[in-house]
Protein backbone atom coordinates (compact mmCIF):
# COMPACT_ATOMS: atom_id res chain seq x y z
CA UNK A 1 0.00 0.00 0.00
CA UNK A 2 1.30 3.43 -0.97
CA UNK A 3 -0.30 6.74 0.10
CA UNK A 4 0.99 10.01 -1.36
CA UNK A 5 0.00 13.38 0.12
CA UNK A 6 1.29 16.85 -0.67
CA UNK A 7 1.93 19.56 1.91
CA UNK A 8 1.54 23.06 0.47
CA UNK A 9 3.27 25.83 2.33
CA UNK A 10 4.39 29.39 1.79
CA UNK A 11 7.67 30.83 2.98
CA UNK A 12 7.71 34.50 3.94
CA UNK A 13 11.43 35.12 4.26
CA UNK A 14 14.48 34.66 2.05
CA UNK A 15 15.61 31.87 4.40
CA UNK A 16 13.23 30.23 6.81
CA UNK A 17 12.87 27.08 8.89
CA UNK A 18 9.31 25.78 8.51
CA UNK A 19 8.47 23.05 11.00
CA UNK A 20 6.24 20.44 9.33
CA UNK A 21 6.53 17.72 12.00
CA UNK A 22 2.87 17.78 13.01
CA UNK A 23 1.62 17.70 9.43
CA UNK A 24 3.81 14.70 8.55
CA UNK A 25 2.75 12.77 11.65
CA UNK A 26 -0.93 13.40 10.90
CA UNK A 27 -0.57 12.21 7.30
CA UNK A 28 1.00 8.97 8.53
CA UNK A 29 -1.69 8.43 11.18
CA UNK A 30 -4.46 9.03 8.63
CA UNK A 31 -2.86 6.97 5.85
CA UNK A 32 -4.11 3.55 6.96
CA UNK A 33 -0.57 2.17 6.77
CA UNK A 34 0.27 0.25 9.95
CA UNK A 35 3.82 -0.93 9.32
CA UNK A 36 6.27 0.44 6.79
CA UNK A 37 8.14 3.64 6.00
CA UNK A 38 7.41 7.30 5.35
CA UNK A 39 9.42 9.47 2.98
CA UNK A 40 9.28 13.27 3.12
CA UNK A 41 10.58 14.79 -0.13
CA UNK A 42 10.77 18.39 -1.27
CA UNK A 43 9.64 19.26 -4.81
CA UNK A 44 12.30 21.98 -5.14
CA UNK A 45 16.03 22.46 -5.65
CA UNK A 46 16.50 25.47 -3.36
CA UNK A 47 14.85 24.02 -0.27
CA UNK A 48 15.92 21.24 2.04
CA UNK A 49 14.26 18.64 4.21
CA UNK A 50 16.06 18.65 7.53
CA UNK A 51 15.65 16.61 10.70
CA UNK A 52 16.90 18.34 13.80
CA UNK A 53 15.92 19.60 17.21
CA UNK A 54 13.14 22.18 17.05
CA UNK A 55 14.83 24.97 18.98
CA UNK A 56 15.29 28.53 17.67
CA UNK A 57 18.92 28.57 18.83
CA UNK A 58 19.65 25.40 16.85
CA UNK A 59 18.02 26.93 13.80
CA UNK A 60 20.19 30.04 14.17
CA UNK A 61 23.37 28.00 14.50
CA UNK A 62 22.55 25.88 11.47
CA UNK A 63 21.67 28.95 9.39
CA UNK A 64 24.79 30.84 10.45
CA UNK A 65 27.05 27.89 9.78
CA UNK A 66 25.56 27.26 6.34
CA UNK A 67 26.06 30.94 5.49
CA UNK A 68 29.74 30.70 6.45
CA UNK A 69 30.18 27.63 4.29
CA UNK A 70 28.12 29.10 1.43
CA UNK A 71 28.67 32.89 1.48
CA UNK A 72 26.31 35.21 -0.35
CA UNK A 73 29.07 36.95 -2.24
CA UNK A 74 31.23 34.47 -4.12
CA UNK A 75 31.97 34.00 -7.84
CA UNK A 76 29.17 31.53 -8.49
CA UNK A 77 28.88 30.33 -12.11
CA UNK A 78 25.09 30.40 -11.87
CA UNK A 79 25.02 34.23 -11.56
CA UNK A 80 23.81 35.02 -15.06
CA UNK A 81 20.74 35.34 -17.25
CA UNK A 82 19.02 32.03 -18.02
CA UNK A 83 17.41 32.09 -21.50
CA UNK A 84 15.18 29.09 -20.72
CA UNK A 85 13.66 31.07 -17.81
CA UNK A 86 13.88 34.60 -19.17
CA UNK A 87 15.19 35.49 -15.72
CA UNK A 88 18.46 35.58 -13.83
CA UNK A 89 19.78 32.69 -11.76
CA UNK A 90 21.53 34.28 -8.84
CA UNK A 91 20.32 31.72 -6.30
CA UNK A 92 23.38 29.51 -6.05
CA UNK A 93 23.43 29.78 -2.28
CA UNK A 94 19.98 28.18 -2.24
CA UNK A 95 21.04 25.34 -4.54
CA UNK A 96 24.18 24.59 -2.54
CA UNK A 97 22.59 24.88 0.90
CA UNK A 98 19.87 22.50 -0.25
CA UNK A 99 22.59 19.95 -0.99
CA UNK A 100 23.88 20.19 2.58
CA UNK A 101 20.37 19.79 3.89
CA UNK A 102 19.31 17.04 1.49
CA UNK A 103 16.01 16.76 -0.33
CA UNK A 104 14.31 14.13 1.87
CA UNK A 105 14.12 12.23 5.11
CA UNK A 106 12.84 8.76 6.05
CA UNK A 107 11.24 7.34 9.18
CA UNK A 108 9.94 3.89 10.10
CA UNK A 109 6.22 3.50 10.67
CA UNK A 110 5.10 0.99 13.28
CA UNK A 111 1.53 0.50 14.49
CA UNK A 112 0.37 3.44 12.37
CA UNK A 113 2.72 6.04 13.85
CA UNK A 114 6.16 7.41 13.07
CA UNK A 115 9.00 5.96 15.12
CA UNK A 116 11.43 8.76 15.93
CA UNK A 117 13.51 10.32 18.67
CA UNK A 118 11.92 12.91 20.91
CA UNK A 119 14.15 15.69 19.56
CA UNK A 120 13.63 14.86 15.89
CA UNK A 121 11.56 17.57 14.26
CA UNK A 122 11.07 17.70 10.50
CA UNK A 123 11.67 20.96 8.67
CA UNK A 124 11.22 22.29 5.21
CA UNK A 125 14.09 24.76 5.05
CA UNK A 126 13.65 27.63 2.62
CA UNK A 127 16.86 28.87 0.99
CA UNK A 128 15.43 31.06 -1.81
CA UNK A 129 12.18 32.50 -0.55
CA UNK A 130 9.66 33.83 -0.28
CA UNK A 131 7.91 31.26 -2.44
CA UNK A 132 4.99 28.83 -2.47
CA UNK A 133 6.42 25.36 -1.84
CA UNK A 134 5.32 21.71 -2.04
CA UNK A 135 6.48 18.71 -0.02
CA UNK A 136 5.58 15.14 -0.94
CA UNK A 137 4.85 12.75 1.91
CA UNK A 138 4.72 9.12 0.76
CA UNK A 139 3.69 6.43 3.23
CA UNK A 140 4.58 2.89 2.10
CA UNK A 141 3.75 -0.36 3.86
CA UNK A 142 0.92 -2.62 4.87
CA UNK B 1 9.29 54.12 1.99
CA UNK B 2 10.38 52.04 -0.99
CA UNK B 3 8.65 52.16 -4.38
CA UNK B 4 9.50 49.62 -7.08
CA UNK B 5 8.85 51.43 -10.35
CA UNK B 6 9.20 48.51 -12.75
CA UNK B 7 7.08 45.37 -12.41
CA UNK B 8 5.47 43.31 -15.17
CA UNK B 9 2.45 41.64 -13.50
CA UNK B 10 2.37 38.79 -16.03
CA UNK B 11 1.80 36.11 -13.39
CA UNK B 12 -0.64 37.88 -11.04
CA UNK B 13 -3.29 35.18 -10.72
CA UNK B 14 -6.19 37.64 -10.66
CA UNK B 15 -5.53 38.22 -14.39
CA UNK B 16 -4.44 34.67 -15.28
CA UNK B 17 -7.84 33.05 -15.86
CA UNK B 18 -7.14 32.43 -19.56
CA UNK B 19 -4.35 29.91 -20.20
CA UNK B 20 -4.01 30.82 -23.87
CA UNK B 21 -3.56 34.48 -22.97
CA UNK B 22 -0.99 33.57 -20.30
CA UNK B 23 0.90 31.51 -22.87
CA UNK B 24 0.91 34.50 -25.24
CA UNK B 25 2.32 36.68 -22.48
CA UNK B 26 5.09 34.21 -21.68
CA UNK B 27 6.19 33.69 -25.26
CA UNK B 28 5.86 37.35 -26.24
CA UNK B 29 7.63 38.70 -23.17
CA UNK B 30 10.12 35.82 -23.07
CA UNK B 31 9.66 34.49 -19.56
CA UNK B 32 8.94 30.87 -18.66
CA UNK B 33 8.98 28.33 -15.79
CA UNK B 34 6.95 30.60 -13.53
CA UNK B 35 3.25 30.34 -12.78
CA UNK B 36 0.34 32.38 -11.42
CA UNK B 37 0.97 33.95 -8.01
CA UNK B 38 -1.59 34.93 -5.38
CA UNK B 39 -1.54 38.27 -3.61
CA UNK B 40 -0.14 36.69 -0.44
CA UNK B 41 2.84 35.41 -2.43
CA UNK B 42 3.30 38.77 -4.15
CA UNK B 43 3.13 40.66 -0.88
CA UNK B 44 5.60 38.27 0.78
CA UNK B 45 7.98 38.97 -2.08
CA UNK B 46 7.49 42.72 -1.68
CA UNK B 47 7.96 42.53 2.08
CA UNK B 48 11.20 40.55 1.70
CA UNK B 49 12.60 43.65 0.02
CA UNK B 50 10.70 46.15 2.20
CA UNK B 51 8.88 47.29 -0.96
CA UNK B 52 5.81 49.34 -0.03
CA UNK B 53 4.38 49.99 -3.49
CA UNK B 54 4.99 48.70 -7.00
CA UNK B 55 4.31 50.26 -10.39
CA UNK B 56 2.66 47.76 -12.72
CA UNK B 57 3.43 47.96 -16.44
CA UNK B 58 1.28 46.65 -19.31
CA UNK B 59 2.32 46.53 -22.98
CA UNK B 60 0.09 47.02 -26.02
CA UNK B 61 1.38 45.04 -29.00
CA UNK B 62 -1.83 45.03 -31.01
CA UNK B 63 -0.31 45.76 -34.41
CA UNK B 64 3.08 44.11 -33.95
CA UNK B 65 2.14 40.90 -32.13
CA UNK B 66 -1.66 40.79 -32.11
CA UNK B 67 -2.27 41.26 -28.41
CA UNK B 68 -1.19 42.71 -25.08
CA UNK B 69 1.27 41.54 -22.46
CA UNK B 70 -1.23 42.58 -19.78
CA UNK B 71 -3.75 45.24 -20.84
CA UNK B 72 -4.84 48.53 -19.29
CA UNK B 73 -8.11 47.14 -17.89
CA UNK B 74 -6.22 44.31 -16.20
CA UNK B 75 -3.83 46.80 -14.60
CA UNK B 76 -6.79 48.85 -13.37
CA UNK B 77 -8.39 45.67 -12.00
CA UNK B 78 -5.31 44.79 -9.92
CA UNK B 79 -4.98 48.35 -8.63
CA UNK B 80 -8.66 48.47 -7.69
CA UNK B 81 -8.19 45.47 -5.37
CA UNK B 82 -5.05 46.81 -3.67
CA UNK B 83 -4.68 50.55 -4.33
CA UNK B 84 -2.46 50.82 -1.26
CA UNK B 85 0.18 48.53 -2.87
CA UNK B 86 0.04 49.21 -6.59
CA UNK B 87 0.50 52.10 -9.06
CA UNK B 88 -1.07 51.39 -12.43
CA UNK B 89 0.53 52.37 -15.73
CA UNK B 90 -1.11 52.34 -19.15
CA UNK B 91 0.28 51.29 -22.49
CA UNK B 92 -0.70 51.96 -26.08
CA UNK B 93 0.54 50.70 -29.41
CA UNK B 94 1.59 53.93 -31.15
CA UNK B 95 0.67 52.42 -34.52
CA UNK B 96 -3.00 52.07 -33.55
CA UNK B 97 -5.37 54.46 -35.29
CA UNK B 98 -7.25 54.87 -32.01
CA UNK B 99 -4.13 55.41 -29.89
CA UNK B 100 -5.35 58.72 -28.47
CA UNK B 101 -8.75 57.27 -27.57
CA UNK B 102 -6.97 54.41 -25.77
CA UNK B 103 -5.01 56.97 -23.76
CA UNK B 104 -8.07 59.10 -22.98
CA UNK B 105 -9.77 55.99 -21.59
CA UNK B 106 -6.65 54.88 -19.68
CA UNK B 107 -5.92 58.27 -18.10
CA UNK B 108 -9.41 59.74 -17.93
CA UNK B 109 -11.54 56.71 -17.00
CA UNK B 110 -9.13 54.13 -15.56
CA UNK B 111 -7.05 56.83 -13.84
CA UNK B 112 -3.79 55.12 -14.69
CA UNK B 113 -0.77 57.11 -13.61
CA UNK B 114 1.74 56.90 -16.44
CA UNK B 115 2.49 55.39 -19.84
CA UNK B 116 4.75 52.43 -20.62
CA UNK B 117 6.22 52.18 -24.12
CA UNK B 118 8.78 49.78 -25.61
CA UNK B 119 10.26 51.17 -28.83
CA UNK B 120 11.99 47.94 -29.86
CA UNK B 121 9.00 45.72 -29.22
CA UNK B 122 6.48 48.21 -30.60
CA UNK B 123 8.73 49.12 -33.54
CA UNK B 124 9.01 52.88 -33.45
CA UNK B 125 11.67 55.51 -32.97
CA UNK B 126 10.98 58.01 -30.19
CA UNK B 127 11.25 60.87 -32.71
CA UNK B 128 8.78 59.40 -35.22
CA UNK B 129 6.22 62.06 -36.17
CA UNK B 130 3.29 59.88 -35.09
CA UNK B 131 4.61 59.98 -31.53
CA UNK B 132 3.96 63.71 -31.13
CA UNK B 133 0.22 63.45 -30.38
CA UNK B 134 0.99 60.78 -27.79
CA UNK B 135 3.51 63.04 -26.08
CA UNK B 136 0.99 65.89 -26.17
CA UNK B 137 -1.65 63.65 -24.62
CA UNK B 138 0.69 62.76 -21.75
CA UNK B 139 1.46 66.44 -21.16
CA UNK B 140 -2.28 67.23 -21.24
CA UNK B 141 -2.91 64.69 -18.46
CA UNK B 142 0.42 65.38 -16.67
CA UNK B 143 1.45 61.74 -17.02
CA UNK B 144 5.07 60.53 -17.28
CA UNK B 145 6.34 58.03 -19.84
CA UNK B 146 8.49 55.05 -18.92
CA UNK B 147 10.33 53.82 -22.02
CA UNK B 148 12.22 50.60 -22.26
CA UNK B 149 15.83 51.58 -23.11
CA UNK B 150 18.95 49.57 -23.92
CA UNK B 151 19.07 45.78 -24.05
CA UNK B 152 15.75 43.93 -24.03
CA UNK B 153 15.47 40.20 -23.36
CA UNK B 154 12.09 40.13 -25.10
CA UNK B 155 12.10 38.28 -28.44
CA UNK B 156 12.15 40.35 -31.63
CA UNK B 157 13.49 43.56 -30.10
CA UNK B 158 16.08 45.27 -32.34
CA UNK B 159 18.18 47.37 -29.98
CA UNK B 160 18.56 50.20 -32.51
CA UNK B 161 15.17 51.54 -31.38
CA UNK B 162 16.29 51.78 -27.76
CA UNK B 163 19.61 53.60 -27.85
CA UNK B 164 19.38 56.42 -25.28
CA UNK B 165 20.53 59.06 -27.77
CA UNK B 166 17.40 58.28 -29.81
CA UNK B 167 15.38 59.93 -27.01
CA UNK B 168 17.33 63.19 -26.76
CA UNK B 169 15.14 65.28 -29.03
CA UNK B 170 12.04 64.16 -27.16
CA UNK B 171 13.55 65.69 -24.01
CA UNK B 172 14.56 68.84 -25.88
CA UNK B 173 11.19 69.33 -27.56
CA UNK B 174 9.14 68.49 -24.46
CA UNK B 175 10.83 69.89 -21.35
CA UNK B 176 7.54 69.51 -19.45
CA UNK B 177 7.30 65.80 -20.23
CA UNK B 178 8.90 63.52 -17.65
CA UNK B 179 10.48 60.50 -19.31
CA UNK B 180 12.27 57.53 -17.80
CA UNK B 181 14.69 55.53 -19.93
CA UNK B 182 14.61 52.31 -17.95
CA UNK B 183 17.43 49.91 -17.06
CA UNK B 184 20.11 52.65 -17.15
CA UNK B 185 19.76 52.10 -20.92
CA UNK B 186 22.29 49.33 -20.36
CA UNK B 187 24.90 48.89 -21.80
CA UNK B 188 24.94 52.63 -22.62
CA UNK B 189 25.35 53.85 -19.04
CA UNK B 190 27.64 56.76 -19.96
CA UNK B 191 25.18 57.97 -22.60
CA UNK B 192 22.41 57.69 -20.01
CA UNK B 193 24.45 59.82 -17.60
CA UNK B 194 25.06 62.37 -20.35
CA UNK B 195 21.33 62.72 -20.93
CA UNK B 196 20.53 63.07 -17.22
CA UNK B 197 23.05 65.84 -16.63
CA UNK B 198 21.71 67.73 -19.67
CA UNK B 199 17.99 67.23 -19.15
CA UNK B 200 16.29 67.32 -15.74
CA UNK B 201 13.15 65.77 -17.23
CA UNK B 202 15.03 62.54 -18.03
CA UNK B 203 15.10 59.75 -15.45
CA UNK B 204 16.38 56.20 -15.42
CA UNK B 205 15.84 53.19 -13.15
CA UNK B 206 17.91 50.57 -11.33
CA UNK B 207 16.54 47.43 -12.98
CA UNK B 208 19.91 46.51 -14.43
CA UNK B 209 20.98 42.93 -13.89
CA UNK B 210 22.12 41.67 -17.26
CA UNK B 211 25.38 40.12 -16.11
CA UNK B 212 26.75 38.79 -12.83
CA UNK B 213 25.18 38.80 -9.37
CA UNK B 214 23.03 41.68 -8.11
CA UNK B 215 25.89 42.93 -5.92
CA UNK B 216 28.39 42.76 -8.78
CA UNK B 217 26.04 44.29 -11.35
CA UNK B 218 24.86 47.21 -9.20
CA UNK B 219 28.39 47.93 -7.94
CA UNK B 220 29.64 47.94 -11.51
CA UNK B 221 27.02 50.49 -12.60
CA UNK B 222 27.32 52.75 -9.55
CA UNK B 223 31.09 52.68 -9.02
CA UNK B 224 32.79 51.60 -12.27
CA UNK B 225 30.60 52.50 -15.24
CA UNK B 226 29.89 55.68 -13.30
CA UNK B 227 32.28 57.41 -10.95
CA UNK B 228 31.38 56.50 -7.35
CA UNK B 229 30.10 60.03 -6.61
CA UNK B 230 28.39 60.82 -9.91
CA UNK B 231 24.95 59.70 -8.75
CA UNK B 232 24.72 61.71 -5.54
CA UNK B 233 26.60 64.72 -6.90
CA UNK B 234 24.99 65.19 -10.27
CA UNK B 235 21.65 63.39 -10.75
CA UNK B 236 20.44 61.90 -7.48
CA UNK B 237 16.96 63.22 -8.27
CA UNK B 238 16.73 61.29 -11.54
CA UNK B 239 17.14 57.59 -10.69
CA UNK B 240 14.20 55.42 -9.65
CA UNK B 241 14.41 52.22 -7.64
CA UNK B 242 13.15 49.40 -9.86
CA UNK B 243 13.50 45.64 -10.10
CA UNK B 244 12.02 44.49 -13.45
CA UNK B 245 10.13 41.64 -11.81
CA UNK B 246 9.56 38.84 -12.70
CA UNK B 247 12.96 38.77 -14.40
CA UNK B 248 14.85 40.09 -11.36
CA UNK B 249 13.77 39.89 -7.70
CA UNK B 250 13.33 43.24 -5.97
CA UNK B 251 14.86 42.22 -2.64
CA UNK B 252 18.11 41.28 -4.36
CA UNK B 253 18.35 44.62 -6.20
CA UNK B 254 17.58 46.40 -2.91
CA UNK B 255 20.17 44.32 -1.03
CA UNK B 256 22.80 45.29 -3.61
CA UNK B 257 21.86 48.99 -3.57
CA UNK B 258 21.98 49.06 0.24
CA UNK B 259 25.69 48.22 -0.06
CA UNK B 260 26.47 51.21 -2.29
CA UNK B 261 27.71 54.13 -0.15
CA UNK B 262 25.64 57.27 -0.62
CA UNK B 263 24.31 60.12 1.49
CA UNK B 264 20.97 59.64 3.20
CA UNK B 265 19.16 62.25 1.10
CA UNK B 266 20.34 60.55 -2.10
CA UNK B 267 19.17 57.15 -0.88
CA UNK B 268 15.77 58.54 0.14
CA UNK B 269 15.41 60.09 -3.30
CA UNK B 270 16.44 56.85 -5.00
CA UNK B 271 14.08 54.68 -2.99
CA UNK B 272 10.91 56.80 -3.11
CA UNK B 273 11.24 60.57 -3.55
CA UNK B 274 12.15 60.42 -7.21
CA UNK B 275 9.31 58.03 -7.98
CA UNK B 276 6.79 60.41 -6.45
CA UNK B 277 8.18 63.39 -8.38
CA UNK B 278 8.30 61.36 -11.59
CA UNK B 279 4.67 60.37 -11.17
CA UNK B 280 3.24 63.72 -10.10
CA UNK B 281 5.75 66.36 -11.19
CA UNK B 282 7.30 69.00 -8.98
CA UNK B 283 4.99 70.16 -6.18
Amino acid sequence: MVVLETIQTMSHKVEEFINITGQVHRIVENSGVKNGMVAVITAHTTTGIMVNEGLPCVEVDIADTLSKIVPLEAPYAHAHFLPSYGATGNNSTGHIKSMFSGNHCLFPVIDGTIVCGGAQDIYLVEFDGPQARRIFVEVMGE
Amino acid sequence: MLIDMHIHPIFYDIICENEKELGFRKDTFGVWKQGPMRFDELFAEMEAGSVDKAALLPLDLTTTAGGWVVNNDQIAKIVSVHPERFIGFASVDPHREDALEVLDYAFGTLKLEGLKLHPAKQKFYPTDAFMEPIYQKCIEYNKPILFHAGLSWEPNTPTKYCHPVAFEEVAINHPDLRICLAHFAWPWVREMVMLMIKYPNIYTDTSVLYLDSPEESIARVFTVDMGPLWFERSFYKQVLFASNGPRFRAFKIKRALDKIPMRDYAREALYSGNAIRFLKGEA
